[in-house]
């Protein structure tokens, strides 16, 4: 515990008393200048990061927000001789309404949309800043005056320790806020925003908030950036800058604050380094070395493609042999750009950081701060108490994709307390009929009810934060997080600390409340002993037993399991069966779909059969079972015994 | 014709199949039967190269094709009709058959001329797509589609077809019509692998079937055998 | 303002708008195979137009008997090998390792290529704008109370030209419906030995292609230099996302559209606006209609 506290917690202290301490041995302007840009680009970064690294989405604005901030700021000192604090406070919080206006559109749709929603964004910035001239003085440039704090006169080192205090600030408040539920809920919906959707988070709001939050920061980078440099042009916040920022979120390492903090240093001495050839040689022969190390290790190892291997060598080996060939680097900034931009983005991923952060975590084994003892499970999933009243009401349902009718009128009613079975061949439309009860498809027609109130159409956030959780057919786990973060990320009704204090660091308390919960559910299902077990390390059933777990942490009045035991052997099919009475046992009531019979049997009070995306039969297992019809669709004779079925799809 | 030896294949990190062996030989009709998530779909996607096999042999008429990607296994002369029919929804029904045609027609004119002998006999076949040639493979019903994916793998005039799930989401009239269609192909000679839920009506037809359970082969036999296979008989033939 | 000068400005707008739309086009080809966009299309088409530019130069000094007119015809050609030649690049540089990886590292790394691209051109090239010989003459004729000049007829000619013929052999040859197949079902076409990398680098080609054309036609109306697309390549997204990317006959009608919004917008507002529209329009339509006004609805799968 104190090791871990001294690793992490001291190097960082280190490395801001370190910085903090330049200036008084350093006299000299120059590295002073270049430091406080070192901060005020660590305070960019780190929003971009926000984006790039944990959305995963390529963001071209954040030039766009360092140039509004600095004008808001900027402007208002100027014109209305507004203090330096309200200034930067205004800039970020200018940058945050704007940065959700522009997330709220563009974030709707994965792809390429959101890049090009910022790239325009950007030009439109910038069109703006040089037409507005009776605001922004336009392409003339805009003069802005360092005014005192609290009655003193900034100095350049009281200023640029004004800025490392701010990054300081920063940075422990993202770090506290990735430490707990934000962080887990954009790790989740990097790796499957349905599922994050399905367990109630809300990848839609959390990325508008995301990105709301990292321009805000770029906004307040802005205000900082007009201080230091007291002097404003909209040329200065172009497409060149926003790729250069982009370089150095890359070439630091995404999602990593220390590589943020490396990319800024890059970022802020790039100029200097394309200035001086030498310097700029031995770069480019470094670069070089380490492509040609990383591109012949990863053929060895057969982790890289030929392609991925040979790529960045050629790319830095370009970037020597220009270096020698080429004396006037400053003409040529931008290829040298796009070359080491090409060599890190194919050969090293995951960035400098990332590389590092690999190396250190094999030299230094800190050891995880141990979990709480799990909560009592009545605590956490209180027994239910159901009456025998209709829970769940479907009526008419239909869905169709282009001419196939997935569901076709479908009429439903599950009741309160029962496990309901819903079974039927490949393709008759069970998977459809939940996901349009779960909300990822909108029905075509049709009417859904819970406990009589409709419920919401076509969003899977607001099904489950209705009360409805779902398993996977296809497992959607989040892949890159622990079991216990798996479930965690799903906890209903255990975060409720307002986000202000949770910057603040004060979630703590409440984090290790959620661990307890969170492992009562694992022990439910048998997975208490894997809590610190990556989800990708577990065994394929272990990862179907997870999926219910996590879908019991929304605390759920309707469970429905897709195939929960498809795939299983025969003793963890067997072990299935248990954890689903005991589920039911606290008076969940589950919907299952299902292949296996003897489950179904076993399990289900009620069982639907389902054809052609119609009901063909509704009853007790053991009647359904000998029904006609069901014997015919799905349990099996010949074709030819069967006869035309009153439900066959009209053709056509 | 088509020899599968010790395969394995998965998605990302879980592997399906552990190990799967089977044999097809020249016109003859196996069957591939077993409970869903058993691993019958991921051998056909690991025999056509849809997924990379990550050990193991498939071998098509003396040829090796593993890790071939699926388009050059296809050139090779393997068909196969994919779980769910998967047809070219935005593209007419005729086009759809002619992209079947893909491996041996012309690429730019004339290939109509040159379709013209296997498309008729698609037509002779499946009388009702001859109706719909014009309409939109989306706008078909399931029914329809899925002659449609038959005739478009018949179309490659291939060695070795496989099919995957024909009658998933189908009315028993469509089924029986389906397993009419695929009787009077064996009855022409071709060879094929069919995967099906309704393990009777596969037995059926078939000379040779296996039973996949958790991504092996359990048992496998002609229908007879297999018929009188206590363990078969419970779990698959009700 | 007299309506014939408003007319005037909205029609020289909307011929301009189709290079927009000719350039967006090229968006779609990609698109449709590769769910894939080349983020430096601009330097394509910039390129482009330098490197024909390089060719004219070169013939008239290496034949000085030969006329402009026959010189351009046969430079064209060559220029729109070039540009496909740079979309081969382009698909194989940034684009084929992101799709094997599904990632979407391939909008950064065709950011990263034409970056490239953009700074080569300023050294070889150099910084300045350079007119671009063409046998098209720059007189205008009147039609309809509003003159039209012969390069703007020319611009018209060309883009329904070679979308015309992309368009017939999309619907005409095999391979043209192979492409299609590809886009509707990837792993479907693969299973009818259609194979899709060779699609998406078919798809890069003719996107280069599309892209030289582009630069080809423009550049005696704008100049040639190394900024000449960085205006247009913004519009061009613009019209993709608002059109959608599926629809070619969309593009034309949102180019057109926008052409004449930001004539007008320059009229009306003022100059430095121009570029204010598609900007604009672009946002709008992600809030309004995320997939395009001629965009299909994606159906989410578990």
């Amino acid at each position: 515990m104190l090791k871990r506290l001294l690793l992490v917690r001291g190097t960082e202290f280190l490395l801001f008393a370190l910085l903090a301490a330049i200036p008084l041995a350093v006299q000299s302007p120059y590295a002073l200048g270049l430091l406080t840009l070192l901060a005020i680009y660590g305070i960019l970064l780190i929003g971009l990061d926000v984006t790039v690294g944990y959305l995963g989405q390529v963001n071209l604005a954040q030039a766009a927000f360092l140039g509004i901030g600095a004008y808001t700021a900027g402007i208002l000192t100027t014109r209305w001789g507004v203090g330096l604090p309200m200034a930067v406070l205004a800039a970020g919080a200018v940058c945050t309404v704007l940065g959700a206006l522009l997330a709220l559109p563009s974030l709707r749709l994965e792809g390429p949309q959101f890049a090009l929603a910022t790239l325009s964004f950007l030009a439109l910035t910038t069109t703006v800043l040089t037409e507005v001239e009776w605001l922004t003085a336009g392409s003339q440039g805009l003069s802005v005056d360092r005014p005192p704090l609290f009655g003193v006169a900034l100095t350049p080192r009281l200023f640029f320790w004004l800025c490392l205090l701010v990054l300081a600030v920063v940075w422990m408040a993202m770090r506290n806020l990735l430490s707990g539920q934000w962080g887990r809920a954009f790790e989740a919906l990097r790796d499957s925003p349905i599922a994050t959707d399905a367990m109630g988070v809300g990848t839609y709001r959390h990325k508008v908030a995301a990105f709301a939050f990292g321009s805000g920061l770029g906004g307040v980078a802005g205000a900082l950036y007009a201080y230091n440099f007291q002097y404003l042009q909209p040329q200065s916040y172009v497409y060149e800058l926003t790729v250069v920022l982009l370089l150095g979120v890359v070439l630091g390492g995404r999602k990593s604050l220390w590589g943020a903090f490396v990319g800024a240093t890059l970022v802020a001495l790039l100029p200097n380094l394309l200035s001086n050839l030498l310097l700029f040689r031995a770069f480019a022969a470094v670069g070089f070395a380490m492509a040609l190390f990383a591109g012949v290790r990863g053929l060895r190892r057969r982790a890289a493609g030929r392609f991925q291997a040979l790529a960045p060598v050629v790319a830095t080996g370009a970037l020597v042999l220009g270096s020698f060939l080429e004396k006037n680097t400053e003409d040529w900034r931008k290829a040298i750009f796009a070359l080491m931009l090409f060599s890190v983005v194919v050969g090293l991923p995951e960035g400098l950081m990332g590389f590092a952060a690999g190396a250190l975590a094999r030299l230094f084994r800190v050891a995880p701060p141990p979990l709480p003892p799990a909560a009592a499970l009545d605590a956490v999933l209180p027994p239910r108490a159901t009456r025998g009243e209709p829970l769940l009401e479907v009526r008419a349902l239909h869905r169709h994709f282009g001419g196939v009718r997935a569901v076709d009128g479908v009429d439903l009613t599950v009741t309160a307390g029962t496990i309901h079975g819903l079974i039927g061949p490949n393709g008759s439309g069970k998977s459809t009929l939940v996901n349009v009860v779960s909300g990822l498809y909108t029905p075509t027609s049709g009417e859904l009810l819970l406990r009589g109130a409709p419920l919401p159409r076509g969003s899977l956030f607001k099904a489950a934060r209705a009360g409805v959780a779902r398993t996977f057919q296809n497992l959607q786990l989040f892949t890159g997080m622990t079991t216990l973060e798996n479930v965690m990320v799903a906890l209903r009704g255990a975060y409720r600390l307002p986000l202000p204090l949770v910057l603040a660091g004060l979630g703590r308390g409440e984090e290790r409340r959620a661990q307890a919960e969170a492992l009562a559910l694992l022990e439910l299902v048998g997975l208490d002993g894997e809590a610190r077990t990556p989800v990708k390390d577990l065994t394929y059933g272990a990862q179907r037993f997870l999926e219910m777990a996590r879908a019991l942490a929304r605390k759920p009045e309707l469970l429905i399991l897709d195939e929960p035991a498809a795939g299983l052997a025969h003793p963890d099919v067997v072990r299935q069966v248990e954890v689903i009475r005991s589920i039911h046992a606290r008076g969940v009531t589950i919907v299952l779909i299902e292949h296996h019979m003897d489950v179904v049997t076993s399990l289900c009070d009620v069982v639907t059969v389902l054809d052609g995306g119609r009901v063909i039969a509704e009853g007790k297992p053991g009647d359904v079972k000998r029904h006609p019809k069901v014997i015919a669709a799905y349990l099996g004779t010949t074709a030819d015994e069967a006869g035309p079925a009153e439900g066959a799809p009209a053709a056509g | 014709m088509l020899i599968v030896k010790e395969l394995h294949a998965g998605y990302g990190l879980s592997e399906v199949l552990v190990g799967t062996s089977l044999a097809v030989k020249r016109g003859t009709v196996v069957a591939l039967i077993g409970a869903n998530g058993a691993g019958k779909t991921t051998t056909m996607r690991a025999i056509s190269g849809l997924i990379t096999p990550t050990r193991g042999e498939v071998v098509l008429d003396g040829q090796a094709v593993t890790g071939l990607e699926a388009a050059a296994v296809a050139r090779l002369g393997l068909a196969h009709s994919p779980e769910g029919r998967k047809v070219f929804a935005p593209l007419s029904a005729e086009d759809n058959l002619l992209l079947g045609a893909f491996p041996w027609l012309p690429r730019f004119f004339g290939f109509r001329k040159k379709a013209a002998g296997d498309l008729a006999r698609v037509y002779d076949l499946f009388p009702r797509l001859a109706e719909r040639r014009h309409q939109l493979a989306g706008t078909l019903s399931g029914g329809e589609q899925q002659m449609l994916a038959i005739g478009r793998a018949l179309m490659a005039r291939p060695k070795v077809m496989l099919l995957d799930e024909p009658s998933m989401g189908l009315a028993p009239v469509i089924v029986q019509e389906v397993f009419r269609t695929i009787r009077r192909l064996k009855a022409e000679g071709m060879t094929m692998l069919l995967v099906e839920q309704f393990a009777r009506a596969a037995l059926e037809v078939a000379d040779h079937a296996y039973v996949m359970e958790r991504g092996r082969i359990v048992v496998e036999g002609t229908p007879a055998e297999l018929s009188r296979d206590e363990r078969v008989l419970a779990a698959y033939l009700g | 303002m007299p309506f014939s000068i408003v007319a005037q400005i909205a029609v020289s707008g909307a011929l301009m708008g189709l290079v927009y739309a000719l350039v967006a086009y090229g968006f779609q080809l990609t698109f449709a195979t590769s769910k894939s966009i080349n983020f430096g299309q601009g330097e394509l088409v910039m390129v482009s137009a330098f490197a024909s530019l390089t060719l004219i130069n070169l013939g008239t000094r290496l034949f000085p008997g030969v006329s402009l007119g026959l010189l351009y015809l046969a430079v064209v050609p060559l220029g729109l090998l070039f540009g496909a030649l740079l979309g081969l690049v382009v698909e194989r540089t940034a684009v084929r390792l992101a799709l094997e990886q599904k990632s979407e590292g391939w909008i950064l790394l065709s950011i990263i290529v034409g970056l490239f691209l953009f700074s080569a051109a300023e050294n070889v090239w150099g910084r300045d704008d350079r007119p671009f010989p063409t046998p098209i003459p720059d007189a205008s004729f009147h039609l309809l109370g509003v003159d039209v000049t012969w390069r703007e007829v020319s611009v018209l000619v060309g883009v329904l030209a070679i979308m015309g013929i992309i368009e017939t052999f999309k619907r005409t040859t095999l391979l043209g419906k192979a492409f299609e197949a590809v886009s509707a079902d990837r792993d479907a076409g693969e299973l009818m030995g259609i194979s899709a990398t060779r699609t998406v680098m078919l798809s890069y080609g003719l996107s280069g292609m599309v892209a030289a054309l582009a630069g080809i036609l423009v550049s005696p109306i704008t100049t040639v230099g190394p900024t000449m697309a960085s205006a247009m390549i913004l519009k061009a997204f613009s019209v993709a996302v608002v059109a959608g990317l599926e629809s070619g006959f969309g593009v034309v009608l949102v180019g057109v559209g926008l052409g004449a919004l930001e004539g007008l917008a320059s009229l009306y507002i003022g100059s430095g606006w121009r570029e204010a529209p598609g900007l604009v329009l672009l946002i709008l339509a992600l809030a309004v209609r995320p997939t395009g006004l001629f965009g299909k609805a994606v159906i989410r799968k578990v």
